[in-house]
């Protein structure tokens, strides 16, 4: 066990991205803590320094004007309780509703659950398939990254040393979404397979999660014509599954034909 | 309302804080099995103390059953995870520290983690011998095997199967498993110690005061008068805080450093230091095609991992209870206790119970599908009686095994339709022989205190006693003050296990309240209970009394995914008389949710002999939201009747059930627990698509 680590409290975000960029990857990122508290826990994980987002104003906004913009310390719980989510982006109100228990949501954050990116986390998935961005910022400025561009491997990102999620944007808009979280145990486990779909209009997206070191989607196999079933089946063998306690990479795949058909379904008419 | 449990009041064996005192971390090892060729604890830093095996060298070797534990690894770590050094410093993150500067050098060997693989001949030996031990909680004759891992071997030998089933119309034959789990109790293992000169004070989460008291006296070589075991009310046991298990470590930290020493477990510890028992056991059942059962054979496996702590008496358990609530004449049963270099295995609420009802309910539906008679009939045409002899040779009396069968079948709608519901019988027995004292104390202020080892782990045993005393004493409730269990100061008890606390206390606390008022301030009661069995035979008393319970579930299962859903559980058990209705009711619940996840979702994980899942994340217990539809239960009581234990009853049936309930859909799973993706495979083979 090494020593305790430096505690980096700022109190605006301007103060955050200065520090970020000073202490860069030594400085370890904790807005909820869920996943860094357990890293830690497990020895995972010995930072030198903590940056705390907790003390950062003006993250923890919820605004719907055509896109909705949930601020990066929103937290879970926040999403699935907002009355405008619930009403215009169900399925996304409905991926942060069914994580874990709402111990933990009370406590997990838009910002966190992107920038861990754990493969096994359910909103990844379905911001990945509504073709939501995240707003980044560092002391240099200011960029925008695809979901599908920011997660790119287990615990993999795009963002720089110095920067920061603020923001993430979903695309408002006529949409038809679902997510199905498939669980092999525990009501409160993390999903086996996880699916996400999004139609708007002629545009079809269909995003696996849970099942692979990031969200799988394939844009070619996403055809509007074809049926839920001819892209489950298509998906089952695109994707290369893992095996992990919650299920073998054989059994994945059978899930995954079963449940990309029935989340098609969901918004078939 | 301001329940010392809701307000923190509590004051648990880790809140236990003593002037001077330390804190300790435990190192250990990475090997499933290795020798240990060098240790070294130069680099430590001044002010912390550590234990190492050259200082526990001179100690003495201890276990409930089998002599086969010392303080720490000495040359040999025999599972990973298996304690090799202890430092103590003045916190736990200090001492951590410390930790982390020990050398240890290893020199690994062969391991094995399957006990039948284990308990063959060519298997690596996780022990040299098996030294029976003098402990009390050694009651019944061991029967180590030489020169093999098995540290128990358990028959019950009545009649002649083999030949009975030559006469047999239908005979089915099935092998089945279950899995190793954690109890997952909320409050981790937490001990402190203190020397007083040559007195040791130990306050402890135990189940087992006197049986700890002894084994520390083995340790240390001292008189067990000279040891004071404190027992504050636990937040959680399960069986886990049974016998030695930091206290050890705890007190020879204490007496080297001179000061008193705190150990309490880290969560991920908790996989290391005691799980239940994973099993194998091979069923074969015969009857007459009227549904008359006449022959039944069972092989149980109970894998004890690399300590035997109590797994022998959890071998015997699990075999002298498999033959079931039925009259069969033909019953032979061999259930072997085999070491493996798993961290070991031990008491765990059903007790080896849970294992062979899983087996043997199973074998039953099976054989009634053969039969083509209703699983309910067979039962009833084969339930035990009063009057009835069991296995054991013992004549069995005040019988309910048919009244709770009906009771569960009757709350799942069985007569309606039979599709997707289940239903399990489970006879298991009470600690026999065992004794139980408890004293009576008439204070100058009008009220009475109670004294007696019965420990609290949340199951409401001290409130129950105090309802007892003041039922028997004719007061309120209010006028009792039941007293942390000291055995400096309470009387000798067994230990607080297999459900006989409420029991046993009850009668020992009659005869007190009599002494009491015949001697005016202070009275004493005991209760002996007799019995035991022949291991070679299986012949003798098994059980003073027998617990007895059924269950019945209904599942919806999706059939392209595997996945189980329980809509409806009911468990119905003989409580004989209800002492305290909301913990009993509690306890029926609290055992069918550990059932719940025990029929669907736990399981320790390991991989070339590491726990892979020893995280609550990764390891998966029920949630609120995984609770069936409809939950509900009886407590099946008779007029005039004693008092039935219950705190374990409810669990064991419920696997077997809900196992039952997906073999009605004609989907075979014979292993726990029942993950979507084994019966995934039992659609697939059903539908002929595999093999």
């Amino acid at each position: 066990m090494s020593p305790e680590p430096e505690w980096l409290q700022p109190r605006s975000l301007a103060e955050a991205l200065d520090l970020k960029a000073e202490r860069g990857e030594e400085a370890t990122v904790v807005a909820g803590g869920t996943f860094v508290g357990i890293l830690m826990n497990q020895g995972l994980l010995a930072p030198t320094a903590l940056l705390s987002l907790a003390r950062v104003p003006r993250l923890d906004g919820i605004e719907a004007n055509g896109d909705l913009r949930l601020g990066a310390l929103v937290t879970h719980r926040a999403v699935e309780l907002s009355l405008v989510v619930r009403e215009r982006w169900p399925a996304l109100a409905r991926s942060f509703s069914v994580v874990a228990s709402p111990r933990v949501r009370n406590q997990a954050t838009v910002g966190g659950v992107l920038a861990d990116a754990d493969y096994a986390s359910d909103p990844p998935a379905m911001l990945t398939a509504l073709g939501a961005v995240a707003v980044v910022r560092s002391s240099r400025g200011e960029r925008s990254i695809p979901i599908d561009e920011l997660i790119v491997g287990h615990y993999e990102t795009t963002l720089a040393f110095d920067e920061l999620i603020v923001e993430v944007r979903v695309p408002g808009g006529g949409h038809r979404a679902a997510y199905r979280k498939f669980r092999s145990r525990s009501h409160e486990d993390r999903p086996c397979v996880a699916v996400a779909v999004c139609r708007r209009g002629d545009d079809l997206r269909v995003v696996v999660g849970a099942v692979a070191d990031r969200p799988q989607l394939f844009p070619e196999l996403c055809d509007p014509h074809a049926t839920p079933g001819e892209i489950g089946l298509a998906y089952a063998d695109a994707i290369e599954p893992l095996s992990d306690i919650r299920g073998s990479a054989e059994y994945r795949r059978r899930v995954i034909a079963v449940e990309v058909r029935r989340a098609l379904e969901e918004i078939a008419g | 309302m301001s329940d010392p449990r809701v307000t923190g009041a509590v004051r648990y064996a880790q809140d236990v804080e003593l002037p001077d005192m330390l804190e300790a971390r435990i190192v250990r090892s990475p090997y499933p099995h290795a020798g240990i060729a060098r240790v070294d604890a130069s680099a430590l830093p001044d002010g912390v103390v550590v234990l190492l095996p050259d200082d526990v060298r001179g100690l003495g070797v201890y276990g409930p059953q089998i002599q086969d534990a010392t303080v720490l690894a000495l040359d040999v770590a025999r599972y990973a995870g298996d304690p090799v050094a202890a430092v103590a410093a003045r916190t736990a993150r200090e001492a951590e520290q410390a930790a982390s500067l020990i050398e240890i050098d290893y020199e690994e060997l062969p391991a094995v983690f399957d006990p039948v693989e284990a308990a063959g001949d060519d298997a690596p030996r996780v022990h040299e011998i098996a030294e029976v031990s003098e402990n009390e909680a050694a009651y019944f004759d061991l029967r180590p095997q030489p020169g093999t891992n098995v540290c128990h071997r358990f028959r019950v030998r009545q009649g002649d199967p083999e030949a009975a089933f030559e006469e047999c119309d239908v005979v089915v034959e099935e092998t089945y498993r279950t899995a190793g789990a954690q109890h997952v109790h909320m409050e981790p293992h937490a001990s402190a110690a203190r020397w007083d000169g040559d007195r040791l004070e130990v306050w402890t989460g135990t189940q087992t005061p006197y049986n700890l008291r002894s084994d520390l006296a083995r340790i240390f070589l001292m008189d067990p008068e000279r040891i004071r075991i404190v027992c504050p009310p636990m937040g959680g046991a399960f069986g886990a805080k049974t016998f030695v298990r930091l206290e050890g470590i705890a007190a020879a930290l204490a007496r080297k450093a001179g000061r008193p020493v705190k150990c309490v477990l880290e969560r991920a510890e908790e996989w290391q230091t005691l799980n239940r028992h994973p099993s194998v056991i091979r069923v074969r059942l015969g009857a007459k095609a009227d549904g008359t059962l006449v022959a039944a054979r069972f092989r149980c496996w109970a894998d004890t991992g690399a300590y035997a702590d109590c797994g022998p008496g959890v071998a015997q358990k699990m075999g002298f209870a498999a033959a079931g609530p039925y009259r069969i004449p033909h019953v032979w049963v061999d259930a072997d206790c085999v070491y493996t270099n798993l961290p070991p295995n031990g008491a765990f609420r059903g007790y080896g119970q849970m294992q062979s009802t899983w087996a043997r309910e199973l074998a039953l539906d099976l054989l009634a599908d053969r039969l083509g008679i209703d699983p309910v009939e067979l039962r009833l045409k084969n339930v035990l009686h009063d009057g009835d002899r069991y296995c054991t040779g013992e004549e069995m009396h005040d019988c309910h095994y048919e009244a709770c069968l009906r009771a569960a079948a009757r709350a799942v709608d069985w007569d309606d339709a039979r599709r997707g519901k289940g239903v399990a019988l489970l006879l298991k027995g009470m600690q026999t022989p065992s004794r139980a004292e408890i004293a009576v104390e008439a204070e100058d202020d009008g009220t009475y205190t109670v004294r007696c080892a019965t420990a609290e782990m949340g199951q409401g045993a001290w409130r129950t006693i105090s309802l007892l005393a003041a039922e028997e004493l004719g007061v309120d409730v209010g006028q009792i003050r039941y007293a942390v269990p000291d055995t400096d100061i309470g009387p000798y008890d067994t230990r607080t296990t297999s459900s006989r606390s409420t029991y046993v206390m009850a009668r020992a606390l009659r005869e007190a309240v009599r002494d009491l008022r015949a001697n005016g301030r202070r009275g004493h009661g005991m209760i002996e209970i007799p019995g035991g069995l022949d291991p070679d035979t299986g012949q003798g008393v098994a059980s003073h009394h027998w617990h007895q319970g059924a269950a019945a579930a209904e599942v919806r299962v999706d059939e392209e995914t595997g996945k189980v859903e329980v809509v409806r559980l009911h468990a119905a058990i003989y409580a004989g008389r209800v002492v305290n209705r909301p913990g009993a009711e509690l306890q029926n619940e609290g055992s069918m949710i550990m059932g719940l996840g025990t029929a669907l979702y736990e399981e320790i994980d390991v991989a070339d002999g590491q726990v892979t899942n020893a995280n609550l994340s990764d390891y998966e217990i029920p949630a609120f939201a995984d609770m069936p539809e409809r939950l509900t239960h009886d407590l099946i009581e008779r007029e005039g009747a004693d008092i039935h234990g219950l705190g374990e009853t409810a669990l064991p049936p419920v696997p077997a059930a809900i196992g039952n309930a997906l073999a009605s859909l004609r989907l075979h799973v014979t292993e726990l627990p029942l993950a979507p993706e084994a019966v995934l495979c039992a659609v697939d083979v059903r539908e002929g698509v595999r093999a």
